[in-house]
């Protein structure tokens, strides 16, 4: 459920009483300054609020709730074997009830500790409504997406700005006539190839995907892969070419690109995934198990994966989202408070976090 | 002895009916509205509180009044009733004007953006301001609501009035009803009309609610040019006989 361009730090939802995740806002808000989990550089990540939903407009603050699936996710990262091929931990569950938070989570952790993360905010975004469909210069077969590459892009500039100049890339690549990217200049050189010649951007993201794939593999750095609605790379989409015939996910680079990616068969690092139905294309609203939103093709190129289910709260997570809402005087009904009022939205939210805020956000 | 006074409501709503049926076949007379209910059925009652009262504090009149229930015929309770804490009757008024061709859906969910909406205004408002400001900034949509609207009714209205062939408008005072009725209407219409033509409803309508708050837009100038065209036309009052 990822909506236009998002810019921002996760949301919040209060904690089981200790650990209050925060993270760290621009310079000039001064409300919140919390010196325990603070990013060295502000880093706007794209996830699943619109630039209206923004909650540090609202709160002054982007806090998380530390939930269960999160931290089992955590924990197996910390034991992550390096030597191994790359773990594919599939976060799965119903509508709202907190995967792509619960991603976020885990990309937070691995930026804390040095990792590189590759993140894909929306991969639904990829497989519809695209504007421009050139045919790619490289490979004749497969289509360009020169928009959603340039924009995933500029997100990977800004998140891993540092990264950038370390890595150096290992073989010559050519663009075109004039211009071509020596052997040993660093990945910042691609990107910005990539940024300026738009026609580019979509060999750009191949590129910068073979190169870290590389290098993790030769122990220089951690990747961290973490995409967001993984079932739109082996679904169908609504792209057509300009005879109207359909396009297959497979024929689109970066969908073939991105594939190879969560592939297992690189080692340094780790692969985080979440379905998603909401932006999915012809699947039913009720589907939510990997076999019913990946189809075949998709659960057996995932095959074998971690799935960790992501459920609604238990009571005391209901209970910590709902004082948290309590003190941020997000809640203005004057009933809202009362033990009326808080059974009510138990029993018309049943439990479920994203129905919680959209009825918490009216009241 | 419930079921003996029931046996008596039912002849006499018999001879009620006959009493209605007679009225009704008188020439020149006809019902506009009428119900699918017969005048037997009761109508429901919508109150948590008194279904959950104990039998042993339950008045004498209560308990009549409960086993009468169990044996007369009783109403459907209609759809937009509830008795939910967050209800609220003006709100409700408001969502059913704002619908078109019955998608109450719709309507309601553009009510809870518009509300939604002008809270994270406020919020934001609050966040920017300063610790005295904040103190007067109101950051509850409800209150904003109500007291816009109040702000929106007219005290005095126009009626147009036949006198000697000619229609003249004529000030006359309204009812509550009425004034709250015409806040609402104008306030749908300036939203509906007079905007960019990409602009939503919750976008519009939370402007307008925060400006008719702070006693400002144009629906509150639609307010004095009515007062102004009575105060204009104070002549005419006399023409009205009521």
């Amino acid at each position: 459920m990822l909506k236009g361009v998002r810019k921002l730090i996760p949301r919040v939802h209060k904690l089981d009483p200790g650990c209050l995740l925060r993270m760290s806002t621009q310079a000039p808000r001064s409300i919140t300054t919390h010196s325990d989990d603070q990013l060295p550089v502000q880093r706007p990540r794209a996830i699943c609020r619109t630039p209206e939903s923004d909650p540090v407009k609202t709160f002054g603050e982007a806090c998380l709730m530390v939930r269960k699936p999160a931290l089992e996710l955590l924990q197996y990262l910390k034991n992550t074997n390096f030597t191994h091929p790359a773990v594919r931990y599939l976060l799965y569950g119903e509508k709202g009830t907190g995967k792509t938070l619960s991603l976020c989570h885990v990309i937070h952790f691995c930026a804390k500790h040095n990792w590189l993360t590759l993140h894909v905010p929306d991969a639904h975004l990829w497989v519809k409504n695209c504007r421009e469909l050139l045919r790619s210069t490289y490979n004749k077969q497969r289509l360009d997406q020169p928009l959603e590459a340039s924009t995933w892009l500029r997100r990977f500039k800004t998140t891993n700005e540092h990264f950038l100049s370390q890595i150096k890339v290992e073989e010559k690549y050519i663009w075109n006539k004039r211009e071509s990217t020596e052997k040993g200049s660093p990945l910042g050189e691609v990107v910005e190839q990539g940024l300026m010649r738009v026609r580019n951007a979509t060999d750009a993201v191949g590129i910068v995907l073979k190169e870290l794939k590389r290098q993790s593999c030769l122990g220089r750095l951690q990747l961290l892969v973490a995409v967001d609605g993984v079932n739109a790379l082996w679904g169908r989409t609504t792209l057509q070419r300009e005879d109207k015939s359909p396009v297959a996910p497979e024929e689109l680079a970066l969908v073939h690109n991105l594939r190879k990616m969560v592939d297992n068969d690189w080692h340094g690092g780790a692969i985080v995934l979440t379905l998603s139905q909401t932006g999915s294309l012809f699947k039913p609203q009720t589907a939510y198990l990997p076999h019913e939103l990946l189809g075949k093709e998709g659960f057996d190129a995932l095959d074998p994966f971690v799935p960790i289910l992501v459920s609604n709260y238990n009571p005391k997570e209901f209970e910590s989202s709902f004082q948290y809402y309590l003190e941020n005087n997000w809640l203005q009904h004057e009933k809202a408070p009362t033990e009326e009022g808080k059974k009510e939205l138990l029993f018309l939210s049943n439990s479920n976090p994203g129905q919680l805020e959209r009825l918490c956000a009216y009241l | 002895m419930a079921a003996r006074a029931l046996r008596a409501a039912r002849r006499c709503s018999e001879l009620a009916g006959a009493v209605n049926r007679a009225v009704w076949r008188l020439p020149g007379l006809t019902q506009v509205r009428w119900s699918r209910y017969g005048p037997e059925f009761r109508d429901p009652l919508i109150d948590k509180e008194h279904c959950r009262k104990p039998a042993a504090e339950l008045t004498e009149e209560e308990k009549y009044d409960q086993d009468l229930r169990k044996t007369q015929l009783i109403k459907a309770a209609p759809a937009a009733q509830t008795c939910s804490v967050f209800a609220d009757p003006v709100i409700s008024k408001f969502t059913n004007m704002m619908m078109k061709g019955g998608n109450k859906v719709l309507a309601r969910s553009l009510m809870a953006q518009t509300l939604e909406a002008v809270k994270r205004k406020q919020f934001e408002k609050y966040h920017a301001a300063s610790a005295e400001e904040q103190a007067t900034i109101e950051r509850n949509p409800y209150t904003i609501f109500h007291q816009a609207l109040k702000n929106c009714e007219p005290v005095i209205g126009l009626v147009p009035i036949l006198k000697g062939g000619h229609f003249y408008q004529v000030p006359v005072p309204l009812s509550d009803r009425r004034r709250r009725f015409l806040a609402m209407k104008w306030m749908i219409k300036e939203c509906r009309e007079n905007k960019p033509r990409q602009t939503l409803m919750p976008e519009k309508l939370s402007h307008e609610l925060l400006e008719a708050f702070a006693n400002k837009g144009p629906v509150i100038k639609r307010k004095h040019d009515m007062h102004k065209m009575a105060e204009a036309n104070r002549a005419l009052a006399h023409y009205r006989w009521w």
